[in-house]
């Protein structure tokens, strides 16, 4: 335990480093690949899902709107300022709906058919009416429980139930179902999703370069050997309480994970065992290594999906041939100040720039190291948000949603699902009485429908009624848009 | 109280025991000691700038940007971030007497959550966290009632300047939600009513309580460079309660909880707001709801019914036998129904029974435990985000975990379990290590966060003098004794002390009883025993 104060140092500057890297410029990272080794020997029936959740809930009216004059006249008539101009939207062609012009890194994703917008996914308990709605007790089976509200109607997305004390999430029922090699592999925290009956989420860093090392460990110093040796013994022995019992049993399983995956996390974009395809894929997103600094991604989401990629690239490693990922990106919760000194800009269009960039880097990434069409990419939210602003220049909680999945297995170029009617009281609002009138729509897909279409290309239609408990409610069990 | 009851009542109550702690513990009755900690005071949060940020109306930008701004070093750092509070944070945890006060606020502020990821304003913040330091023993309701007066609070949550035209739910949600009652009906014991949630309200009581909740603006002393917007409204400002504006108003009858209370038309705001609290604090869940989240900070994260039914009881009637005014929502009797109920006291403790130490308990223990010093730093943006638990920044209103995090492979819930996976488990053991070599490193003599090890090592010197063959059982157990009351278990005990022994003058030169020291330091205190409070 000494305690190398040379590597110490070196860590902690490391870490300090990175905590600084907005300060660092921009540059072209194409001299600089250290390696251009390309992916490693594909297993030929290999499969990821890859799940990024939008904390807070995500206004998902300004992501995709309509641009036939009828609905625009309504979006826009109901929206006033927070209303993005026609104009302004990036038209998907072939349709008469646009993206928010922060989301344009995705047009050429749709162009090539490989970007569908699915609308007004929610948490359902079966297909539900305006009228079943209004008539049903708050406690019938057919009412989600908590409706509205974040924490809750996150364990229903990350869970596909509509109980709130739900304990699993519905990658992690899927994990343990199939009974594959990895758990969910998240860099994006404990969520709910990865969580299963026996097994926790594989949780890793989220940020490349940061390390799964254990200080001391896998030393050539014999007394530094015995210290590992006493810690992995300590760790390895019964304990008097479940809690510590589950403390050992993460304990044991970081160390494993440790060894097998620390090479692939500690690569960042430009160094050592970089990835040629994925740096070029994420060439905007990067700043290159100079004066001695590794080189870094610039936003959050990049960062995870960076991650993502590398180990996707190095999935024999990760173990298993289907492999479920999570990552996320919060700060949608905007209930004010959602839209800056004009509507183009503002919290709203950074996060969704963000979430545009990072994702279209991502799918190139794939694409690039010729996994295009054996990773799906999704959205989950909490909810939607009202379509009527309220007077802070923000939104409130809804429940029905829009989402995007892309990737080159998606059947895109085109939209799945029916937008809402964009009529306040109308027949998918949840409200009738004047003091409801917001625009939460009923959901017409419920996120078991979304869940089991991405879990039937995934090779899970064995176990979708044991990883979807009630998606026997639906008649139509899968959307078809992969 | 035993050595092992003292221990468990220190990583209870405390931010962790010291030698010297637990030996005044032990001349007393848990009671008395309680007693004792609740007319404790002293720690306060003072750093940083003041109210300058929010006075300025040179344009711009920030007030950092200003003339007056650019003199200052690290202006946004010491006038806008956290950054100043957690140096008194930790300092006042680490060295402070009136341990109980400033545990029961930090419960406290992870319950009524405000985060400087959304809010800028040092001396706000200072501000509200002082709030929670003299109301720690005080009454919930005045809890309720200056959390939803602040204007900290106001701003995080859109309830400061919410007009009654097209009012936000974001406070009236989240005080409804995560402030008082929940979202599922409870019994007093925090039972679901029938099994499953029942909910407590809907959509349409979340906005007559929004309504009810209109009219409020920043207390009168702010300026702007881009004036105060709306107009009839304060500039953002941070010191003293929001004030009421009529005319954002909203003078309509208003239905409470439950159906039969109602705010009546033409209630002025503040007379609104004393309802509102009445409904909620007279609401059957607010006592099992808070009372259970207080069991779970600071004892453990499943208690059994009847113990959140002995606490809420405490809570409703203000009253737990010496403690309380006898008014419902009292703290000093919640707290002490948490601390002195026969679960927490218990010396056989159940299978279920504990909750796992988080990041910033695990900080403060240490560094109390091994007469450590600290000036913060370290602990926010490093070790504080490694391990997600960067203090005063929390991700959103939601804390940094769930209340109900599953931990998989039991029946059970562990909070900290949120924030504890793969990752965090290789760091916390990383922390011990770094820690380790920072306090005896020779080129890290001016570290300002570090244990002193010294005491220990003179010791073991001694020892090893006096008896060499007892000496290094001796050392693991003076640490055991202290970190977790009792000696480690058969094989942690020994692989700690074959582990302590593996280092010698052979292998690691002179300092080779330093070196035994910090493996019993990272044996003990990386521990499950340690790791989960018990």
């Amino acid at each position: 335990m000494k305690a190398n104060p040379l590597s110490m140092n070196r860590r902690q500057l490391l870490r300090l480093s990175a905590l600084s890297t907005a300060a660092l410029g921009l540059g072209g990272v194409g001299g600089l690949m250290m390696s251009t080794r390309s992916a490693r020997a594909q297993a030929a029936d290999y499969k990821a899902l890859v799940c990024i959740f939008l904390y807070g809930g995500n206004d998902s009216l300004n992501t995709i709107t309509p641009t036939d004059a009828t609905r625009y006249k309504q979006y826009a008539d109901v929206r006033k300022t927070l209303a993005l101009p026609q104009s302004s939207l990036v038209a998907l062609g072939n349709s008469e709906y646009g993206l928010h012009p922060s989301l344009a890194a995705l047009k050429p994703v749709w162009d090539a058919g490989k970007l569908a917008p699915v609308f007004n996914v929610g948490p359902l308990f079966s297909p539900l009416t305006k009228d079943q709605y209004r008539k049903e007790p708050e406690t019938s089976d057919l009412i989600p429980d908590a409706l509205f509200s974040h924490s809750d109607q996150q364990v229903l997305w990350e869970s596909s139930t509509t109980e709130s004390v739900t304990r699993t999430g519905w990658g992690g029922r899927t994990s343990e179902a199939m009974q594959l090699a990895s758990p969910v592999v998240s860099v994006g925290g404990n969520g709910r999703f990865g969580v299963g009956a026996l097994q926790v989420p594989l949780v890793l860093p989220g940020w490349p370069g940061a390390s799964l090392k254990v200080d001391g460990f896998s030393s050539q110093w014999q007394p530094q050997q015995v210290g590992e040796q006493a810690m992995r013994a300590m760790y390895g022995a019964p304990q008097d309480s479940d809690l510590a019992d589950a403390f050992t049993r993460q304990q044991r399983f970081a160390f494993e994970v440790s060894s097998r995956l620390t090479s692939v996390l500690e690569i960042t974009p430009g160094g050592t065992g970089a990835t040629a395809a994925i740096d070029n894929a994420f060439a905007s997103l990067i700043t290159p290594p100079a004066n001695g600094n590794q080189g870094t991604l610039k936003t959050d989401l990049s960062q995870q999906l960076y991650q993502i990629a590398k180990l996707i690239a190095a999935n024999d490693r990760v173990q298993g041939t289907r492999q479920i990922y999570f990552a996320q990106i919060g700060g949608f919760d905007t209930h004010d100040n959602q839209i800056g000194d004009t509507v183009l800009n503002g919290r709203h269009a950074e996060l969704l720039k963000e979430l545009g960039d990072a994702v279209a880097a991502f799918y190139n990434a794939m694409a690039g190291i010729g996994y295009g069409d054996k990773v799906t990419t999704f959205t989950q939210s909490d909810f939607g948000r009202t379509f009527t602003p309220n007077n802070n220049r923000g939104t409130d909680h809804g429940w029905g949603g829009h989402h995007l999945v892309l990737g080159g297995a998606v059947k895109g170029g085109t939209t799945y699902g029916e937008y809402p009617a964009l009529v306040l009281g109308g027949p998918d609002d949840v409200g009738v009485d004047a003091w409801e009138l917001q625009g939460r729509w009923i959901p017409k897909i419920g996120v078991d429908q979304y869940a089991a279409t991405l879990l039937n290309w995934f090779g899970a239609g064995a176990v979708l009624d044991t990883a979807l408990p009630n998606l026997k409610n639906f008649p139509t069990r899968t959307i078809g848009f992969v | 109280m035993s050595q092992q009851d003292a221990v468990r009542l220190a990583h209870q109550a405390t931010f962790g025991p010291t030698e010297a702690l637990v030996a005044d513990m032990q001349t007393k009755t848990a009671a008395d000691w309680v007693a004792q900690q609740m007319a404790a005071t002293g720690s306060r949060y003072g750093s940083g700038g003041g109210d300058v940020v929010h006075k300025y109306t040179e344009q711009g930008g920030t007030y950092c940007d200003t003339a007056a701004g650019k003199a200052i070093p690290n202006c946004w750092r010491d006038l806008y971030s956290s950054w100043p509070l957690m140096g008194d944070f930790y300092k006042n945890a680490v060295n402070n007497g009136d341990q109980l006060r400033q545990r029961v606020a930090y419960a406290l502020k992870q319950i009524v959550v405000i985060s400087a990821v959304d809010i800028e304003g040092t001396y706000g913040m200072r501000n509200y966290n002082n709030m929670l330091l003299d109301n720690a023993f005080g009454n919930y309701r005045d809890v309720l009632k200056k959390v939803t007066l602040s204007p900290v609070m106001g701003d995080y949550l859109s309830n400061s300047n919410n007009d009654k035209a097209s009012p936000n739910e974001n406070y009236a949600r989240e005080l409804l939600q995560l402030f008082s009652i929940g979202t599922c009906e409870l019994n007093l014991d925090g039972t679901l009513k029938t099994g499953k949630c029942v909910p407590t309200y809907n959509n349409e009581n979340v906005r007559e309580y929004a309504y009810a909740l209109t009219g409020w603006t920043y207390p009168a002393g702010g300026a702007s460079p881009w004036g105060c917007w709306p107009q009839g409204t304060n500039c953002r400002y941070y010191t003293g309660d929001m004030v009421s504006v009529a005319a954002m108003h909203d003078t309509q009858a208003r239905k409470l909880l439950p159906v039969t209370k109602t705010v009546p038309a033409n209630t002025a705001a503040p007379q609104a707001l004393e309802l509102v609290l009445d409904s909620l604090m007279a609401h059957p869940n607010t006592a099992p709801f808070i009372g259970k989240q207080l069991i779970q900070h600071l004892v453990t994260s499943n208690p059994s019914p009847a113990y959140v039914q002995r606490v809420a009881q405490a809570f409703s009637a203000g009253k737990f036998a010496s403690f309380g005014a006898g008014r419902n929502g009292d703290l000093a009797a919640t707290v002490a129904a948490v601390l002195l109920d026969t679960e927490a006291r218990s010396t056989q403790p159940a299978r279920t029974f504990g909750r796992l130490r988080e990041p910033v308990q695990m900080f403060t223990s240490t560094l109390r435990a091994l007469n450590g010093k600290t000036d913060g730093e370290i602990l926010g943006w490093w070790w504080g985000e490694t391990l997600s638990q960067h203090i005063f920044r929390p991700p959103t209103v939601f804390n940094y975990y769930p209340p109900d995090y599953p931990v998989a492979g039991t029946p059970l819930v562990g909070p900290a379990f949120a924030i504890h996976n793969a990752n965090t488990a290789i760091e916390r053991i990383n922390f011990l290590s770094y820690m380790n070599w920072v306090s005896t490193a020779s080129d890290q003599a001016n570290a300002a966060t570090k244990f002193n090890l010294q005491p220990f090592v003179d010791a073991y010197t001694a020892d090893l003098g006096a008896s060499p063959a007892d000496a290094t059982a001796k050392l693991v157990d003076r640490l055991s004794m202290l970190a977790v009351g009792a000696p480690l278990p058969a094989t942690a005990r020994s692989e700690a002390i074959r582990a302590v022994d593996a280092w010698t003058q052979n292998n690691a030169g002179d300092s080779w009883r330093s070196y035994r020291v910090q493996q019993a330091v990272t044996m003990v205190f990386g521990s499950p025993q340690f790791a989960i409070v018990r």
